[in-house]
């Protein structure tokens, strides 16, 4: 009840917002009043309000929640089909299709504009990922939040205040997640100076671990010895000869000597296994099975070059994989990770990739970076990768050869190789040895702890001391914002009753501060606005606007001296400040945390990728090539680039892994780089990117659907609505041998789903010479339930739905690229979205217009945007 | 400090109000077993899969209606209890538009838009309205269980199955070791000193209330609305706090079973699970129960190579998939009969079974690949006088919050209305 009232005052709001804007609202054109009145004012009139519905008076404009909620209403009727009812004159194909397709732009731009605060950004807490990283500033320590929940899983950006929430179990968690990491602060600042180092020798390692194999199976072999042994004592019998000549000489036999033990009860005099401690003769036959293949394999790696001062990395057999566990007792912190590694002459090269990772279960692997090896065991290079050691995660810390991520698939690879090679899947990386080491000193732990770790001074109390630490801690969590003394007060009364009760000064302070983690000064960016007027920002909230748009991060003590200074009220100071930051790598939040958002590349995670279709796109695959479209924006931000090169560049960003998946040659290593690629490649831009097709598909096939609803919505800001739900299934298709291009087709056979599938499928269709994983293709292989399959050739012509026609991918992509105003345009709506917290409404039309020319005026260069919006009156006031 | 005061005040009534008819009941408690007669406690329990089920196979055939129906493939499983359960088709939550959310607005009906300004809102879930009547009287006022990484398995956001009165999410545990814990672990830390962890957590609370008063100073007032779930957060750990407090030396139940193992998955994790929703009833340790269940282990423990999202999207044409997604439709029902096989052997004093005094509901709000009308829904139990044993084709689109009133009432609890409801279903009504 009490939301509904809430609901209506808000609706009020907006629409006098609406009004007094001077802009006007989402409206539907008068011309399509016709339709109404020919097919549903007969029974919904002032008369005979059938459904107590009257559309005879209808508004067109789309200014109220309850009008754009009738409006859905009537669209979702004459969508599935129930209105006109069946005994009714039904609307003609292309009226209908017409109709429907201008209420569903009209009905998504009236969502957009009802669906935000009338133009305010509403207070707001920090999300989960501002909420970790402002821990690792302001403690230096990383902690795991995934317990906490996933902003933005609603829709909007995990920065839009109005839709970030709080509950009580959460605060509990935040006092939780306080105090683990003060308990990780501590631990480190105990062992600082301390360093710990672990190598691993793996000639030594790989000797003794072999060699005791071979010894205890030796050891468990012998009965097996001794039962075959009597075994064949007994057919030397004359009267079991002629039988085990015979046997001897089967197929079965021939082909599998240790099956001949099986036939033991057929030979007179024979001893059972059980007399030797077996259960059956099944069990001691797979004993020595095992015996030969691991002794056997043993014995074929000590004969392998380069064991005496190395070994190999294998894939299930002989050492999979090598970790180093790291001691229950070395601090949290960042670590180096490294391993001295070579890649093995005459094996292929898209092997020479290692994964760094906690392993899970057997085979799985939770991988922290990939990397290439292009070192010969002549000259074999070193790996360093820096890893964090948390209190709470895993402490295992391994490598192994990139693979798919599972148990079934390494043991088919090793297996089916096997098989039919008649010898061991080969090793394709050597390694010397490994190490581990840490933690490394860190410059802004020590220095921006501030009292925190001070010692106390022997004239002061306990609690005096305590006050101290509390005072400046809760300041500097609260982002130099000062704590009400009633606050402190109670803190120190609290630390003093623990205190009295017996805790240690470390525990009862560490206690006393996870409050302070909890406490709304932390947790909400705060700015105060009594009068409900807009104002301008202080200095102070200017910063940390800024640096949680740029870092979602707390202000550094750089930013936060401009602020106090004044400094930061200069556009000269505010474009250093800007280009400062932008440089940092702490930057790299923004263009992960914004780019996943705005492009939609959660989607990437929605299906498990079909192994068997696609082994190579494993885990590091699907990392890099999302990773690909990250460095690309941020080669552009930091480079000066035009957003246009998005759509269509001679140059593409990657790493030697994205180099092999692509088949672009003479790029190694693990450093993404602008590579060029020639004219008639298809790479440049994000339609070339392996994420983005991958995207459009369902692990398995293609689905030009959503490629080309995606590529309307993000590249030509034409966002078609939503599917409706509840669409039948064209499950009559199943049986039939059709081409997937007439599979899509079929969407548009009815009028209610034509209006939107006209302009989605065609560039679905030109984008279909990538293949489920964004390789190129020109045929497609299609098989029915039954079996049947049939290749059929790619045709990516077509045309816009009145637009241009395109004979293949390159031409779509041309249209596409020509059309950087309408890219340009949704780029700066998110990219508000993002860094004010709330959505674009009409009331920010002339806003957008001018970040979109001040940019267009710089070549639509990235950080044009962000320095427009950032020196926009909407971005300074609150 | 003056606001301080006030909210002391406040709380105290706030707390009397919830003490005063536990402490009462506790004391009528004490003397149950000499009174003969005493109507058994009420139990609600709802069970979410997540992503919906196999449609050809799992809904019974709509030219079957009433008692006599043929148990399709989906759900033979449950033959054994198919006079104690209904099977109801033809609801659904109407303002539930994404696909991918198959517990989010399963209890609650609630219009995400609801409130302008926000892209998500919710309300109270149907679990949550019984606990306000039903849950005085326990220890835990409602148990809320669940699985990690819920929210990519069909479930969608949220933290359980339940939402609270203004449409907040509650957390649960998602592990059956944890939960075991919290529900039975035995409280080894002295009275005195466990008075004294309490109230230092309130001061704890006070602290964070000081600086709330601070922050609040000078916003506008969206912003203070806004602030406002803060305080509301607060004031509800410490309803919760005085709760505790008054049920501090009251030792827990003993369950008859042994702590579950450590990291179990699928199958055997909804096992442990019903497991200890099956001790927390019958040791009358919470009345209102939801569990939101694994799907990706699950799924792993039946040996199917997809994962639930995947195999949600199963077509006929495509190779596999469709007969997995019927192989976990017949997984989770052997599950859910088995559950029931428990409730019915757990005794009351009385010599009735626990089954007898409760409401199940097995469903989700995804009806098959992603379809949201239809939602599959089976109620079973004695607790609300449901008519039981049937098949149920409701009119298409009847509000699923239809159901839930019917439960709700059926069980006593006056309610007017819950989510979009328009009335109580009267063919489920006995």
């Amino acid at each position: 009840m009490l939301s509904l009232l809430f609901a209506s005052i808000f609706v009020c709001l907006t629409s006098v917002v609406a009004f007094a804007s001077d802009v006007s609202p989402a409206r539907l054109d008068e011309a399509h009043r016709v339709f109404l009145k020919e097919h549903c004012v007969e029974c919904h009139n002032a008369d005979k309000q059938k459904g107590k519905l009257r559309l005879d008076d209808l508004s067109f404009a789309l200014d109220t929640v309850e009008r754009a909620d009738r409006w859905q209403k009537i669209l979702n009727q004459i969508n599935s089909g129930e209105m006109p009812p069946e005994e009714a004159k039904q609307p003609e194909g292309k009226a209908k299709t017409d109709f429907l397709e201008a209420l569903s732009a009209v009905l998504v731009s009236a969502r957009r504009s009802l669906g935000d605060s009338g133009g305010k950004v509403v207070v707001r807490r920090l999300n989960r990922r501002e909420y970790k990283n402002t821990i690792r500033d302001l403690l230096g320590v990383e902690i795991d939040v995934h317990g906490l929940p996933a902003d933005g899983a609603a829709g909007a950006f995990d920065t839009v205040g109005a839709s970030l929430f709080m509950s009580s179990d959460q605060v509990e968690q935040y006092l939780a997640l306080g105090r683990r990491a003060l308990d990780d602060a501590f631990a480190r600042h105990a062992a600082e100076g301390k360093q710990f180092k672990i190598r691993h020798e793996l000639e030594k390692i790989a000797e003794s671990q072999l060699s005791g194999s071979v010894k205890f199976l030796t050891r468990k072999v012998e009965p097996y010895n001794q039962w075959t042994s009597a075994v064949d004592a007994a057919c030397r019998n004359a009267e079991n000869k002629d039988k085990a000549d015979a046997l001897r000489t089967s197929d079965e036999v021939v082909k599998e000597p240790q099956r001949f033990y099986r036939h033991w009860s057929e030979f007179k005099g024979a001893p059972a296994p059980t007399a030797f401690g077996f259960k059956d003769a099944g069990e001691a036959e797979s004993l020595k099975h095992q015996f030969d293949e691991e002794t056997g394999n043993a014995e074929k790696y000590f004969q392998l070059p380069h064991v005496d001062t190395g070994s190999y990395l294998f894939v299930f057999i002989v050492r999979p994989q090598e970790s180093i566990v790291v001691p229950k007792d070395w601090p949290p912190g960042q670590y180096t990770l490294r391993v001295r590694i070579a890649a093995v002459e005459g094996t292929p090269a898209e092997r020479h990739f290692i994964e760094v990772g906690h392993p899970t279960q057997p085979g799985a692997f939770d991988i922290i970076s990939t990397h290439q090896i292009t070192g010969l065991i002549e000259n074999p290079q070193i790996v360093e990768v820096p890893v964090t050691l948390t209190s709470t995660g895993s402490r295992t810390f391994a490598i192994r050869e990139k693979r798919l991520n599972s148990r079934e698939h390494e043991v088919a690879l090793a297996v089916l190789y096997q098989k039919k090679h008649k010898t061991w899947y080969p090793p394709a990386m050597w390694i010397d040895w490994m190490e581990f080491e840490g933690p490394q000193v860190d410059g802004h732990h020590t220095a921006g702890s501030g009292r925190l770790f001070s010692a106390k001074s022997e004239a002061v109390s306990d609690s005096n001391h305590a006050r101290l630490v509390i005072e400046d801690f809760a300041s500097r969590a609260f982002r130099d914002a000062a704590p009400d003394a009633a606050f402190i007060d109670g803190l120190v009364r609290l630390f003093e009753r623990r205190r009295s009760r017996g805790e240690t000064y470390e525990s009862a302070i560490k206690e006393t501060l996870s409050a302070v983690l909890a406490a709304p000064g932390f947790l909400y960016l705060r700015e105060p606005n009594e009068s409900g007027k807009e104002r301008r920002l202080s200095d102070l909230e200017m910063a940390t606007r800024l640096s949680y748009f740029l870092w979602s991060a707390p202000p550094d003590e750089d930013l936060l001296k401009a602020a106090r200074t004044g400094a930061l009220r200069s556009r000269e100071e505010l474009e250093f400040q800007l280009r400062r930051m932008i440089a940092d790598s702490k930057a790299n939040e923004f263009v992960s945390g914004f780019v996943n958002q705005w492009l939609g590349l959660e989607r990437l995670d929605f299906f498990r990728f079909n192994a068997r279709l696609f082994p190579e796109f494993d885990d590091s695959a699907k990392m890099a090539a999302r990773q690909e479209v990250y460095e690309t924006f941020g080669h552009l931000l930091r480079g000066n680039g035009s957003l246009t090169r998005m759509l269509k560049s001679d140059q593409v960003v990657i790493n030697g892994l994205l180099a092999n998946l692509y088949g672009i040659g003479g790029v190694t290593g693990d450093v993404f780089r602008p590579v060029f690629v020639p004219p008639d490649s298809p790479r440049g831009g994000l339609l070339g990117m392996s994420a983005i097709m991958a995207m459009g598909s369902n692990g398995e096939r293609t689905s030009p659907v959503e490629r080309g609803a995606w590529v309307l919505r993000k590249l030509l800001h034409e966002p078609p609505p939503p599917a409706p739900p509840n669409i039948p299934q064209l499950s009559r298709l199943a049986e039939k041998n059709l081409s997937p291009r007439e599979r899509v087709l079929a969407h548009q056979e009815e009028p209610q789903c034509r209006q939107c599938h006209r302009k989605i499928d065609p560039i679905g269709f030109g984008l279909e010479n990538f293949n489920t994983i964004g390789q190129w293709r020109t045929t497609e292989l299609y098989a029915k339930a039954d079996g049947a399959r049939k290749d059929w050739p790619i045709v990516a012509s077509g045309a816009l739905h009145h637009g241009p026609a395109f004979n293949d991918f390159f031409e779509l992509r041309d249209i596409v690229a020509s059309r950087s105003a309408s890219f340009a345009r949704g780029f700066s709506e998110a990219l508000f979205e993002y860094a004010t917290g709330r959505a674009v409404s009409f009331v920010d039309e002339s806003l957008i217009n001018s970040i979109v020319e001040e940019a267009a005026q710089k070549d639509f260069a990235v950080p044009a945007f962000i320095q427009a919006l950032v020196c926009s009156q909407a971005f300074q006031h609150k | 400090m003056k606001f301080s005061t006030a909210r002391r005040q406040f709380l105290r009534s706030a707390t009397a109000c919830i003490a005063l008819p536990f402490l009462d009941s506790l004391g009528f408690r004490r003397f149950a077993s000499a009174a003969p007669a005493t109507p058994r406690p009420k139990r609600l329990v709802f069970l979410g899969f997540g992503w919906g089920v196999t449609r050809e196979t799992w809904f019974p055939s709509l030219q079957q209606i009433g008692a006599d129906y043929e148990l399709p493939p989906g759900l033979a499983p449950l033959a054994r209890h198919k006079g104690d359960f209904t099977v109801v088709q033809g609801c659904s939550n109407k303002f539930s538009n994404e696909a991918h959310w198959g517990s989010t607005f399963w209890l609650t009906g609630a219009n995400r838009y609801a409130e302008p300004g926000r892209s998500f809102c919710n309300s109270i879930s149907a679990d949550q309205v019984a606990a306000l009547h039903l849950g005085r009287e326990t220890r835990f006022t409602s148990l809320q269980l669940g699985t990690p990484d819920a929210g990519n398995q069909g479930h969608g956001p949220g933290l359980s199955l339940a939402w609270d009165e203004r449409g907040k999410p509650l957390a649960g545990y998602d592990n059956p070791v944890l939960a075991f814990h919290k529900l039975f672990g035995a409280d080894d830390v002295p009275l005195a000193q466990s008075q004294m962890l309490l109230s230092e957590k309130r001061s704890v609370f006070d602290a964070l209330t000081q600086d709330f008063a601070r922050v609040k100073r000078g916003l506008s007032r969206d912003d203070t609305d806004k602030l406002e779930e803060y305080a509301q957060s607060i004031r509800d750990l410490e309803v919760r706090l005085s709760k505790d407090e008054s049920w501090l030396g009251v030792p827990k139940a003993k369950p008859s079973f042994a702590e579950p193992k450590q990291g179990l998955g699928g199958r055997e994790e909804i096992q442990a699970m019903y497991q200890l929703m099956v001790a927390a009833m019958q040791t009358d340790t919470t009345r209102v129960l939801t569990y939101r269940q694994p799907v990706d282990s699950l799924l792993k423990s039946i040996d199917v190579p997809y994962t639930g999202h995947d195999l949600s999207h199963y077509e006929r044409t495509q190779w596999d998939r469709m007969q997995f997604s019927e192989k976990k439709d017949v997984a989770q029902s052997a599950l859910l009969a088995g559950f029931i096989d428990k409730l019915k052997a757990a005794k009351e004093a009385d010599g009735s079974s626990v089954f007898d005094h409760s409401v199940l509901v097995f469903g989700s709000n995804i009806s098959s690949v992603h379809f949201l009308n239809n939602c599959p829904t089976i109620v079973a139990g004695g607790g609300a006088g449901l008519k039981l044993g049937q098949h149920l084709a409701l009119p298409k689109d009847t509000p699923l919050c239809n159901v839930w009133l019917t439960l709700l009432r059926g069980m006593g609890i006056d309610v007017e209305r819950h989510g979009d409801s328009t009335g109580v279903v009267k063919e489920l009504m006995g």
